[in-house]
């Protein structure tokens, strides 16, 4: 068995594994939580405050913005941009039908694979600067952090050197580091790709209820 | 005269000189080169009419007339162009050996002069008081930069130097992996520094106009001819010269790099060679420069790196190396140059506008 062999075979197989296993986990676990019956009366939509709140904080406070345009910029640019590489580039489109879902969809062209690709490289380097410059981000952040973003910027830079897909070694290399990646997916703050959507809305949902609007 | 003064001095000469060995060694083997390639194509010629008739129409061939191809596209009637191999024999024979000679030369001086010399010190000590020197996004901006241009570097010296350095070390099968992975690398990082120079312009351009008190520093060579430190602003001559070079050559390097990184606007093979060769070029006086610059910001001078790792400096520091900056702050005109408020109530004593005890 060859080294590429053996990532995308049983070591991408085991950190699939691992990774739907925690998510599912993470996820049961955030569901099935109780939470004491709120018994004051309804002022308004708890159902509403939560879908209002998930689609308005895609935009960002005008109050941040001024002042942090930069990262706020750059954290758009990286969600954007990884989120347009994994799902929409052609070699990924492909492994996915092939290992995953049996159909694939039309990939990006070539100059948006260009486009997303800087977004997404700018922004993950910004965004990690600004952790280890800030005074206050630097003390509020620990190991997890750096690893997660580390791990990230990882998995992009060997996909990036794997794009003509000429060498094996280069491929594989990606490829272990896909597979490193999911497998420490469920045990890290990488989880807020999906739990943002569950945090968000249900903030959104107790201040709806509550009558008010985030 | 202090004895910080005379070791200053002293490493001032020694860079002058070194920079003029490398470059009357680069001049002689280009002098070299160019006296070599002139002797042949007389005698070539001459040979070529006797032996072969039709010597005239490969002679036209190889000058680059144009003829006729079924095939349309850019530059398919030319059979052969002739300057491509100019271009590949200026790249091998010269561009190749100055770019590493320099680049060497540079590693070298730099490293015997810190064992020579050592580090430059706070002569004063440290006062214990702090001064801010770089907001937060002119520190976010300086290392963005700083990465890319660490990471554009090292693939381009791969793609530049490794058939002639790195196939003999690592062979030939290593080595093309890491000219495949450079390439992806070097071009699909190369346009966010676009995005990394533009940063620096609109980041640092405030304080970085000349003033007289720049040719002042320029004709003590900073502190080479004459006693004492030289006084200076907020930045000092060299630091200005560093941030128009970032700015002027990047953006040559950001402008070549797209006409390599895009061939699809029609650009011809002339235009391409020509981008190269002014990439190379434009990059090589950067990384030497560049690595200059990392050294002094560094290990080469106490105090110094902090300014960007942290934003601040010691107040002896910038006394010592920025006067005239220094006493703009004590005087209470906060930070002219930076382009960032003073400090907030609460996290600055009242020592100054922008001073902070420790």
């Amino acid at each position: 068995m060859t080294f590429l062999e053996f990532t995308e075979g049983p070591m991408w197989r085991f950190a699939a594994f691992v990774f739907l296993l925690g998510v599912f986990w993470h996820l049961a676990h955030w569901l099935m939580r109780r939470h004491p019956k709120d018994l004051s009366k309804p002022l308004g939509s708890g159902f509403a405050g939560a879908v209002g709140t998930l689609f308005r904080h895609f935009l960002p406070s005008p109050h941040f913005l001024s002042r942090n345009w930069l990262v706020t910029f750059a954290g758009y640019a990286f969600h954007l941009g990884l989120f347009a590489l994994v799902l929409f580039f052609g070699p990924h489109i492909e492994f996915i039908q092939t290992h995953i879902t049996g159909f694939g969809w039309e990939p990006m062209p070539y100059w948006g694979f260009i486009v997303a690709c800087q977004l997404a490289f700018a922004g993950l380097l910004i965004l990690w600067l600004k952790r280890v410059l800030d005074p206050v981000l630097r003390l509020i952040s620990d190991s997890g952090d750096q690893v997660g973003t580390l791990l990230t910027f990882i998995v992009m830079l060997t996909g990036c050197m794997a794009l003509m897909q000429s060498y094996d070694f280069l491929r594989a290399l990606h490829m272990l580091t896909v597979n490193l990646w999911l497998i420490y997916f469920p045990f890290s703050r990488l989880m807020h790709a999906f739990t943002w959507v569950l945090s968000r809305a249900e903030t959104g949902a107790v201040y709806g209820r509550r009558g008010s609007s985030l | 005269m202090q004895p910080a003064d005379r070791r200053d001095r002293r490493f001032h000469r020694f860079v002058v000189m070194g920079w003029m060995l490398v470059w009357v060694v680069c001049a002689a083997a280009v002098t070299v080169d160019s006296a070599a390639a002139q002797g042949q194509p007389a005698a070539a010629q001459a040979t070529a009419e006797d032996n072969n008739p039709r010597a005239n129409f490969w002679r036209a061939i190889r000058r680059g007339v144009e003829g006729y191809s079924a095939v349309q596209g850019q530059e398919t009637n030319v059979l052969i162009q002739g300057s491509g191999e100019n271009w590949r024999m200026a790249r091998e024979r010269l561009l190749v050996p100055i770019v590493s000679g320099l680049l060497g030369a540079v590693l070298v001086i730099i490293l015997l002069y810190h064992i020579l010399h050592g580090r430059i010190p706070l002569e004063g000590g440290r006062s214990g008081r702090r001064v801010r020197r770089f907001s937060l996004n002119q520190q976010l901006v300086h290392w963005f930069a700083a990465i890319l241009f660490v990471l554009l570097g090292l693939t381009g010296i791969v793609l530049l130097l490794g058939r002639s350095v790195l196939i003999p070390l690592m062979g030939k099968d290593a080595f093309a992996v890491s000219a495949s992975l450079s390439k992806e690398v070097h071009n699909l990082f190369g346009p966010i520094f676009i995005l990394a120079v533009l940063l620096m312009l609109f980041s640092y351009i405030r304080g970085n106009g000349f003033s007289r008190i720049d040719w002042l520093w320029l004709k003590r060579a900073g502190g080479l001819f004459g006693k004492g430190h030289v006084a200076a602003g907020k930045y000092n001559m060299g630091q200005k010269l560093w941030f128009w070079s970032v700015v002027l050559i990047g953006t040559v390097l950001c402008g070549s790099g797209l006409v390599l990184d895009f061939a699809v606007v029609g650009q011809e093979r002339w235009i391409m060679q020509l981008a190269q060769i002014s990439h190379v070029v434009g990059a090589v006086v950067l990384m030497v420069a560049g690595i200059g610059h990392a050294y002094i910001g560094s290990v080469g001078m106490e105090g110094a790196l902090e300014a960007m790792t942290q934003g601040e400096v010691d107040a002896n520091w910038a006394k010592e190396h920025h006067s005239l900056w220094y006493e703009q702050i004590e005087a209470g005109e906060g930070n002219p140059a930076e382009g960032t408020k003073a400090p907030q109530a609460g996290s600055a004593p009242a020592a100054g506008a922008a001073t902070s005890g420790r």
